[in-house]
Order: structure tokens, then C-alpha cells, then sequence
């Protein structure tokens, strides 16, 4: 967590505050075929994937204890979820550190996928009297598609946001490797 | 420095996992009138106004989204129910059709049943052609002598008298109908027994006139003329007495015989199911029909009594 100013904690926060509002006064109640997007876990993957696994898993925590509070659900279920995506997608970042424009579609896609099994498995560990059937399957893979969808919009407003808080960018540090010689391949030559 | 980096984000992440784990036993483990559900109520309310404020100020947001899916909802809609009112459309017009054939043959049963008809071995055929000018006076049917149609039957439909038969084929016969020119139907007047012949009137082929009644004939606008059940010469074919021709629009008196304007009750331009009565080898029809070819030109042959009532026949 070392480099991160309060500035962007500040502005993570901001965002985080936001979006849930925005999640629960708008875009739950828009369905696109037959589900809502949900903005949280694509929050918090693309903070993860933006500021490292330990900053993601604590805006996991945060975003997803803010959604049990607002939502009056069970303290503790979305919390624990989003944790394990915001670290997952920080450490995605920290050992692979991918360039690929895709990344935050594929990163969205799993993120959702992720979230939404995780939600599931726990609700049913709790006893929800929910029976699995296809209906529900459907649902989880209609909600993942639909996150999927609008997945580069969130990830291009959420690192808009970030951008200027950010100690380090992934493109800018690829691109000063390349300038300052280390690494471009025809400084070798 | 690696290690301790490493064991630092670790145990942040055990430490929330743990937290979240904590959370959630608490929370699922306590009344609802605990601590975690006390907190929850509290930011609830504190939240709630601003959640109002933020659900209104976005509700333009909302509104523009959901136009949207509402629109894209909306032309599925459309698209479904354009579809069903073509089907229902197309159903409609099968359906007035139906009806249309249901009541034209009820009507025909009806008819059928009041002039006892049925002695005649009606057939019912379907128009399947008509003379294509203004003045057509012609129309082909489906059936013919195979379903034993002769030439000379009379044909009616639900309304009255249409024509007879001209010519016939083996599945379809022509039928000439009463507005054409060669065709004389015996007729009288509904409230008297004067008997005249109907023919089309000169230059108005959609009105008949009946003419040749006695010159002290009372007749009076709207009374039906019906056939009479006589042949005027050979010939013509026998009308089973009774069937409706037409309505008196006006009186003639200029001439030593007195005629009358009739408008036919059939309509002629309109005509889809009809009825042929044939003449069965040894039936009334046929052995009269066989009679007045005998008959010089100008007599009249009239079923009797007699046979009139063997046959059921009235009028």
C-alpha cells in the first residue's frame, strides 16, 4: 500500500459513494434483459486492477459493507465477496501486469462471474431458502453478460477518475521502460 | 523488504476476510433488535434523505435510460401486435365469410322448408363466374348434370327467384338470370290471382316488369309478385308456385292491359350460393315439363290441385 497518497484513498472513496448511489437510485432500477447492471464488483476489480491487491481488497470491503448497509442485507456477504475480487484483480496487475485493451472486459466478466457465484454459494451456506434452478443460472449468466457490456465504460470513467492520484500507471511506467532504454528492444541493437 | 510487502497484503486480506466473516455470524446470529442491526437502521436513516435527494435528482437520468428500453420495448410490442391484429384481421374476414355462407344457406332452408321446395331435389351450387359487362345477365354455377341439372330448372337463392339454367356441362351449367331478355316468368301479384309475365323492363335491365295482368287488377306499391306455377310457353321452365320475384314500385295503367314495375328481391349483382331445382326423371316438374313441350304455343299448363298436394307444393 506504500505510495498511495490520501488523495486517492479521497478519491476512491468518492467514487465508491458514488457509484453505489448511482447503482441503487438508477441502474437497478433500468433492467437490460431482465437483469441490472451491477456496478460494484466492476468498481472494485477495476480499482484492484488500478492500485494493487491491497487497496482492492479494502475497496471490496468498504463498497461492499456500504451495499449491505444501503441495501439493508446481511452485513458481511457482498463484504467478503468484493474483498476476494479487489485482491484478485490487484494481484492480476501486480504479477502479470496486462497491456491488452481487453483486459477490462475480460477482467469485468470474471470479476461479475466471480461475484455474483460467490454471493450465491454464501446465500445458500446461510440457509436462504432459494432453490438452484435454471432460472437462477440464467440470472448469473444474463447479469455477467450484461456486466460484460458496459465493463470498458466503467473501467474508462472509474481510471479517468483515479488517473491523477495514481502513483504509478501501469502504460506510463511501460512506456518510460521504453524510453529510458531498459527495455526497448532496439536500444539492445 | 519483499516478504514483509508480501506478508503485510496478506495479512490485510485475512484480516478483512476475517472481518467480513465476523460481520456476517454476528449479523446472522443476533435479533433484530441487535447491535449490527441497531447500526444498519442508523445509517439507513441518516443515508435515507440522501438517497431521496440522489433518487430524485437522478430520477432524469433514470427516465432517459429507461426510455430507452421502454422504446425498444415498445417496437416489440408493436411488432407483436401487428402481427396478431393480422392474424385476427385475417380470422375476422374468414369468420364474415362463415357467416356470410351460414346465413345465406339458413335463409335457403327457411325458403326451402316455406314453398316445399325440397320436391324439386334442390342442389346448392356455388357462383363461380358471372358475366363480366354492366348488363351481365349471366352466371356460371359448379354443379351441373352430373348432380342432375338440366337445362330450363329454376334456380333461387335465399332471397327469391334468380333464373334458370341455359345451358349445362357435366360439373357446371350456366344460369340465365330473370333480368335477361329471354327470359318470362309466370307471375302473379301476391293479393290477387290475376296472372301476368315478367320480363326485364326495356332499357333498365335491374327492373322487371310484369305484364298481360287483367285491366282490373288492383295492385298496390311494395306487394310481393310471386311465381305462379305456370309455364307461358314451351319453352320455359316450371317455377315451383310461390317463389319471390320482386316488389311493385309502381303501376302502369295507360294500355288495355295493366303491367306493373317490379324490383327484383334478389340481388343479382351479389349472387354466390344458389339453389337449382331439378327435375328428376318422373318427378311433378318433369313429367309437367314433358307435358307443355306437347302444348301448342300460347297455352298454359297448370299443375292440379291434386297434384300440387301429392308433391307438397303450395301458392
Amino acid at each position: 500500500m506504500s505510495g498511495i497518497s490520501g488523495g486517492l484513498l479521497g478519491r476512491i472513496a468518492a467514487l465508491a459513494i458514488v457509484l453505489v448511489f448511482f447503482q441503487i437510485g438508477v441502474v437497478s432500477e433500468v433492467p437490460v434483459f431482465g437483469v441490472s447492471v451491477d456496478l460494484s464488483p466492476l468498481l472494485v476489480a477495476f480499482v484492484g486492477l488500478l492500485c494493487g491487491s491491497t487497496v482492492g481488497a479494502v475497496t471490496g470491503f468498504a463498497v461492499g459493507l456500504l451495499v449491505d448497509l444501503a441495501l439493508v442485507q446481511t452485513l458481511g456477504v457482498t463484504s467478503l465477496t468484493l474483498t476476494v475480487v479487489g485482491y484478485w484483480a490487484g494481484r492480476l496487475r501486480e504479477v502479470r501486469d496486462p497491456q491488452a485493451a481487453l483486459t477490462p472486459l475480460l477482467v469485468g466478466a470474471v470479476a461479475s462471474a466471480g461475484a455474483m457465484v460467490a454471493y450465491s454459494i454464501v446465500q445458500f451456506l446461510l440457509g436462504v431458502d432459494a432453490p438452484v434452478s435454471l432460472e437462477l443460472l440464467r440470472q448469473i449468466v444474463l447479469g455477467v453478460v450484461v456486466n460484460t457490456i458496459v465493463a470498458l465504460p466503467v473501467w474508462a470513467f472509474v481510471r479517468r477518475c483515479l488517473i491523477g492520484g495514481l502513483p504509478d500507471d501501469p502504460r506510463r511506467r511501460r512506456r518510460r521502460a521504453y524510453t529510458t532504454g531498459g527495455l526497448s528492444p532496439l536500444s539492445r541493437s | 523488504m519483499h516478504d514483509k510487502t508480501v506478508r503485510r497484503r496478506r495479512a490485510v486480506l485475512a484480516l478483512l476476510v476475517v472481518l467480513s466473516l465476523i460481520l456476517l455470524t454476528a449479523y446472522f446470529g443476533e435479533a433484530s433488535s441487535g447491535g449490527l442491526h441497531s447500526v444498519q437502521r442508523g445509517f439507513l436513516t441518516v443515508v435515507s434523505p440522501i438517497q431521496n435527494g440522489a433518487n430524485k435528482a437522478l430520477k432524469p437520468v433514470r427516465d432517459l435510460i429507461g426510455w430507452f428500453g421502454d422504446t425498444l420495448h415498445a417496437k416489440g410490442q408493436r411488432d407483436e401486435l401487428r402481427k396478431q391484429v393480422d392474424k385476427l384481421r385475417r380470422e375476422v374476414i374468414a369468420d364474415d365469410a362463415e357467416k356470410h355462407s351460414y346465413r345465406e344457406l339458413l335463409s335457403m332452408y327457411r325458403l326451402d322448408n316455406q314453398l316445399s321446395v325440397n320436391d324439386y331435389h334442390p342442389v346448392t351450387a356455388t357462383v363461380v363466374a358471372k358475366s363480366p359487362n354492366v348488363w351481365y345477365s349471366t352466371v356460371t354455377i359448379d354443379k351441373g348434370e352430373s348432380s342432375g341439372i338440366h337445362v330450363n330448372d329454376p334456380v333461387i337463392n335465399s332471397e327469391g327467384l334468380v333464373g334458370k339454367v341455359a345451358q349445362a356441362a357435366s360439373d357446371g351449367a350456366q344460369v340465365t338470370l330473370i333480368t335477361d331478355s329471354s327470359v318470362g316468368v309466370s307471375a302473379r301479384i301476391g293479393s290477387s290471382n290475376a296472372t301476368g309475365i315478367v320480363q326485364p323492363k326495356v332499357g333498365d335491365p335491374n327492373d322487371l316488369l310484369l305484364q298481360y295482368l287483367p285491366a282490373n287488377t288492383q295492385a298496390s306499391r311494395g306487394e310481393y309478385v310471386v311465381t305462379s306455377g305456370t309455364v307461358s310457353s314451351p319453352d320455359d321452365s316450371l317455377y315451383p308456385p310461390g317463389i319471390p320475384i320482386g316488389q311493385v314500385t309502381s303501376v302502369n295503367e295507360e294500355s288495355a292491359y295493366r303491367s306493373v314495375n317490379v324490383h327484383p328481391l334478389a340481388d343479382l349483382h351479389n349472387l354466390d350460393v344458389v339453389q337449382v331445382l331439378t327435375s328428376g326423371s318422373g318427378s311433378l316438374p318433369s313429367n309437367i315439363t314433358r307435358l307443355t313441350t306437347d302444348l301448342p304455343a300460347g297455352q298454359q299448363a297448370v299443375p292440379s290441385g291434386e297434384q300440387l298436394a301429392s308433391t307438397g307444393s303450395g301458392g
